[in-house]
């Protein structure tokens, strides 16, 4: 193992078991430790669910461009996919652990399942894709599964054709759970009538442009990481540049459509999200919308891929814009209150009805409509080593398993 | 049967005795509300908005018969009870707060800590405790407790632990002006059926679809 790879493995496990104890400290202290009150009451933990499923979208991109569309050139790259996905995806599960005031009683999820309630068909669909990722990659590890790794390896007669054979059908399983946890991700928010920033149909097809575009930069991050920038891996690269173009595109269509007819059409409760949205947000909404488009832009030249450090730096553009993103589905939801009237005999007015917060928020009032959230310590610190986590599984994968092209190791 | 209730805006006036006799049967943590009055229209209750409309809005659980807190509820911990009220199983809910944002009016509280400590950090008397002592247990289920299990969400149960023994819910006897009335729906000759018909009663937020089964009736112009 190289010094690079052994100081990352103990950063990254360093910044996760620093969750792990804030974690333990919230469960002491109960979700008081994080910035939520009632009015407010997802922040960066769910933002963070919604952050890790787009980015395990790698998976159903290169298994559907290789299987499906005949992108022989992306093979090599297959095995990272899966496996960032496999991290990501059970990264979005870990984020939302903290979330939950009662973890101890997940099992109520088993014993009585709300078959009504998107929560359960995203945690099924979420596991569904977990381990198709998971079992993808062992199909696809097979044949190198042999010397010291011999012992994984189930007994079977031509390796090499068993693993093409079940790749192939495994791969269409897999992108329907893949399209799954965008679709019923989005679904979460989107079935919500009572917040109308969420309340669209257009998020769900959103969820999946985004999840394309974020998941194939996470690929092409890893795999310069992996392989470098030669020129044997140029081809690769520039298809997955171009899928991330495209899939930016659409995200930020599908965005602007939503925006322009949630403004277009001007009642109250539009004009409130707007003025959220592109008022007290607006620096954010630009970077949101910017930093993909910049950073996509430059994933498409070829001076850009040729270069490691900047292939990083635009992946990391399009990633932070992207997380960005997944911020802002939070305030125009919360700070504009539901429960609005036109008070009788007021027809100018339009008055929402403050809601107790249910904590002690010092200088604040118990009731509010308005509330500044920005993440405490420990839901930062927590997010960060739920990140941390899927460096972590990642780099021990690499290390450990035969998942890089054999070449090049 | 088809419990419902009817405020009567008419009667309305603003004392918020409602709001503290709830808060304290149900032994509500501090900054936690289950019933809000306030005044529509003006940022300072009981300060009119404009010389001439003064009204106030009492708004808790709205019972609603399609209320989307009990579909997105992920382990049925939010659930109809026969009589058509709404309740929380304290046994059951895992504290996701997925129904705090898909309820419109803003009724879900959550309990961010031990109760016990935000009694401490609202520096509360020590051992001072308020509400009805006893765990209360609705169709086998917990939906009260005078002191809240931490991580769980509550809201009002239209006072369940007292409707069991045959009596009406703390707002409608702390009530001075007898704004309140609580009834039968199905029941077409009900006070709250007549009512209903009988003075134009309208729900909260009828667009979304909620279908309350919290009516009020609209008050008539004030005097000025």
């Amino acid at each position: 193992m190289s010094l690079k790879m052994r100081l990352g493995l103990v950063f990254s496990g360093a910044l996760f078991l620093v969750a792990v104890a804030a974690w333990i400290y919230q469960l002491k202290e109960g979700l008081i430790l994080t910035n939520m009150q009632n009015s407010y009451s997802w922040g960066l933990y769910i933002s963070g669910l919604a952050f890790f499923v787009g980015n395990a979208a790698g998976g159903l991109v290169l298994t559907s461009s290789i299987y499906l569309f005949g992108v022989k050139k992306l093979k090599p790259l297959a095995k990272l996919g899966a496996l960032t996905a496999f991290a990501n995806v059970t990264a979005a599960m870990l984020i939302v652990l903290p979330d939950i005031g009662k973890p101890i009683r997940l099992y109520n999820m088993l014993l009585h399942p709300n078959w009504m309630s998107p929560l359960v068909w995203d945690v099924i669909v979420l596991n569904l894709y977990a381990a198709a990722a998971a079992i993808y990659l062992y199909i696809l590890m097979l044949p190198e599964l042999t010397g010291r790794l011999g012992w994984l390896a189930i007994r079977v007669d031509d390796p090499h054709a068993f693993s093409e054979r079940w790749a192939k059908r495994i791969a269409p399983v897999a992108l329907l759970f893949a399209i799954g946890i965008h679709v019923v991700t989005a679904w979460i928010f989107s079935t919500q009538g009572a917040r109308d920033w969420w309340f669209s149909p257009v998020m769900a097809p959103d969820f999946v442009s985004v999840a394309i575009a974020v998941g194939t930069t996470v690929v092409l991050l890893a795999a310069a990481l992996a392989y470098g920038t030669g020129e044997k891996y140029q081809e690769a690269y520039r298809a997955l540049g171009l899928i991330i173009f495209m899939a930016t595109c659409v995200h930020l269509f599908l965005m602007a459509n939503d925006l322009v007819i949630h403004s277009w059409y001007g009642n109250a409760e539009t004009h409130r999200i707007m003025d959220i949205a592109w008022g007290d947000f607006g620096p954010a909404h630009l970077f949101e919308v910017a930093a993909p488009l910049l950073g996509a832009w430059l994933l498409m030249r070829p001076q850009i891929l040729g270069s490691l450090p900047r292939l990083l730096a635009s992946s990391a553009l399009l990633i932070a814009g992207v997380f960005v993103h997944r911020f802002l589905i939070m305030p125009a939801a919360y700070n504009n209150i539901p429960m609005t009237m036109t008070p009788f005999g007021l027809p100018e007015s339009h008055w929402s009805l403050p809601i107790a917060s249910g904590r002690f928020l010092p200088g604040m009032g118990t009731f509010l409509d308005q509330y500044a959230y920005f993440p405490s310590l420990v839901e930062v610190a927590i997010l960060i080593g739920i990140m941390a986590y899927a460096v972590f599984l990642v780099l021990l994968a690499i290390a450990r398993l035969p998942i890089l092209a054999r070449e090049n190791q | 049967m088809k419990m419902g209730m009817v405020i009567d805006l008419e009667k309305c006036i603003g004392c918020r005795s409602c709001m503290v006799a709830c808060k304290q049967h149900n032994a509500q943590p501090p900054q936690t509300w289950w019933n809000r009055v306030f005044t529509p229209g003006s940022h300072r209750h009981l300060t009119p908005p404009a010389l001439g409309v003064e009204f106030f809005l009492p708004v808790h659980c709205q019972h609603c018969e399609n209320a989307p807190c009990e579909k997105v509820c992920p382990v049925g911990a939010t659930y109809h009870a026969e009589d058509g009220a709404v309740l929380i199983d304290y046994e059951r809910c895992i504290g996701c707060r997925y129904c705090m944002s898909a309820c419109p009016y803003g009724v879900r509280q959550f309990n961010w800590e031990d109760p016990e400590k935000a009694h401490a950090r609202s520096e509360y008397q020590e051992k001072y405790h308020y509400g009805y002592p006893e765990d209360h247990r609705h169709e086998g289920r917990l939906v009260y407790s005078p002191l809240r299990p931490k991580g769980i969400v509550e809201k009002c149960t239209f006072c369940a632990q007292y409707r069991d023994k045959g009596e009406l819910p703390a707002c409608v006897r702390g009530c001075p002006g007898k704004a309140r009335f609580v009834g039968d729906l199905d029941d077409p000759d009900s006070d709250v059926s007549r009512l209903i018909k009988s003075r134009n009663a309208f729900t909260l937020l009828p667009e979304k679809g909620t279908k309350p089964t919290v009516f009020y009736l609209p008050p008539k112009a004030k005097e000025v």
